[in-house]
């Protein structure tokens, strides 16, 4: 589903990632761990093609970084879910808003927004709060209302980057923990994150990066050597 | 595509950012309006300038044996010239009237007989005034049968086609130089009032939005920008000059396609400033 291929990315003189081989396989779980400026950002960026690699491949789905056209792009994020640690709403519009507009951008019809829009809310638990402003919701919820914009066009994978990097202890288990219930029911998910309690809680499959290098990619049941 | 959707993004775009829209709008009218007082000024330059060669006449003095038919043909003939754009026919006795006006003197009482000779006065066309096209357009004429002599205020002509041309190089100039820097001015306003959105540029980037829906309620709300700041010029402009008709210069004139070219160019401004400025932070 997502491979890379002796994938490097160069900065100026730096390399940010050296010669990645890495796989997601379909509906996977992984953790992606390392300290800040490990390459976390960079290689999920590769991933939703905001980057291309210096040398080798990245393939996502049925694209290859080498050759994929740009107008094409649109259409691989329509498929790629991403979340960020500062959320990225837009502040001005309510719940509602904020995740039919990931519909409407893609020129979807108003029913079509109306049913999906709510279908999505109440998997995430935030049908009731449809809608308040994102500016009065707590940083948990906040966080639903950015999962719910990426799962809305059904991508086969959410990548989150640093999800609960902004979240108190409580909400970042809540946000773990519906990760895990949108991962069972079949999307994939990358998660990038440092907080090594939050994968001791929810085991899964945890590549650790450092200096731009893969150095271990441990299954759940070896979580215990990290 | 949801075009109804673009349009309402491009008007909601317009009432959120409703500082920034304001000081776009503005800027965008005030350079409006510079423009159309400086065309306005051109313009009316260029009237003065048609006015002064309208008072330049040449006066073709004509044989006195010439009988009303033969003045007539030789009318028609200079009348046919692509140059002339008015001949009046002053007979012996309307010269002899004007010599009286001019003079106060009456000749009959002096010579027994008339001496002034019929002639034509000729007034060429303003595209037609350069000193060595009226020169030629004389020698000529000059040569023709039944013509005795021909006249004009060659220092004038040339006076005033020098001073012509300099003032439309002046003016070319200075619209070229105040253009560009108005270009500048009011693309750099929208570039601002976008980079202040960069955040919903972003979103709709990694929702998988195209560049087209991207750019779209952008440029919609440039246009709509540049239509109020092309009305609001036409407003200012149309103050101005009545002003000026009224206290300063009344022969003022105002062409009322310099009110459609102010929309005009507010469009063109809002909608390329918008679509270059947006297009600035669309790398995929």
């Amino acid at each position: 589903m997502i491979e890379f291929f002796n994938v490097s990315v160069k900065s100026k003189s730096k390399y940010i990632l050296k010669d990645i081989r890495f796989k997601i396989n379909k509906g996977e779980f992984i953790y992606l761990i390392g300290k800040t400026g490990a390459g976390k950002t960079t290689l999920l960026r590769l991933i939703y093609m905001d980057l291309f690699p210096t040398t080798g491949n990245a393939l996502v789905d049925k694209y290859s970084s080498s050759n994929i056209k740009m107008r094409q792009i649109p259409y691989l994020r329509r498929k790629v879910g991403v979340i960020f640690q500062d959320f990225k709403l837009l502040p001005d519009r309510n719940v509602y808003e904020n995740v039919a507009f990931a519909l409407r951008v893609i020129g979807a019809g108003r029913r079509e927004i109306k049913s999906r829009v709510l279908s999505v809310l109440t998997h995430v638990g935030l049908n009731h709060k449809r809608y308040e402003m994102t500016a009065s919701l707590s940083g948990g919820e906040k966080q639903r209302v950015a999962i719910a914009r990426a799962l809305i066009n059904e991508p086969f994978i959410l990548l989150a980057d640093e999800p609960t990097g902004n979240l108190d202890p409580e909400a970042s288990r809540d946000i773990v923990q519906l990760l895990e219930r949108i991962n069972k029911s079949g999307t994939a998910v990358c998660m990038a994150t440092h907080n090594y309690e939050l994968i001791r809680l929810a085991p899964h499959r945890t590549v650790v990066l450092e200096n731009g290098l893969v150095r271990r990619d441990i299954d759940p049941q070896n979580l215990h050597k990290l | 595509m949801n075009f109804f959707f673009l349009i309402k993004e491009g008007i909601v775009s317009l009432r959120r950012a409703r500082l920034t829209a304001l000081i776009s709008v503005i800027t965008i009218c005030l350079s409006l309006t510079l423009i159309g007082v400086f065309l306005l000024a051109g313009q009316n330059v260029k009237d003065i300038f048609v006015r002064f060669y309208k008072q330049v006449e040449i006066e073709v003095f004509l044989e006195p044996s010439l009988s009303d038919r033969q003045i007539k043909d030789l009318k028609k003939k200079i009348e046919d010239g692509p140059q002339v754009s008015e001949v009046k026919y002053i007979s012996r006795q309307q010269a002899l009237e004007e010599f009286q006006k001019t003079f106060g003197e009456d000749l009959s009482n002096v010579l027994s007989e008339n001496p002034l000779p019929a002639s034509f006065r000729i007034v060429l066309k303003p595209s037609y005034s350069a000193p060595s096209v009226v020169e030629d357009f004389a020698e000529k004429t000059r040569k023709l049968a039944g013509v005795q002599e021909v006249l004009y205020q060659k220092e004038i002509i040339t006076f005033i086609q020098k001073y012509f041309s300099l003032t439309i190089l002046f003016i070319g100039f200075l619209a070229i130089i105040l253009f560009i820097i108005i270009t500048i001015l009011v693309f750099n306003t929208i570039r601002l009032t976008i980079h202040a959105r960069t955040d919903i540029i972003q979103i709709m980037r990694l929702v998988g939005a195209t560049n087209f829906f991207i750019k779209s309620p952008f440029i919609i709300e440039g246009i709509i920008q540049g239509i109020f700041g092309g009305f609001l010029a036409w407003g200012l402009l149309s103050l101005l000059s009545k002003f000026v008709q009224s206290i300063i210069y009344p022969e003022l004139v105002v062409a009322s396609h310099l009110y459609l070219l102010t929309i005009g160019l507010g469009i063109a401004f809002g909608w390329i400033g918008s679509y270059l400025s947006v297009n600035k932070y669309l790398r995929y």
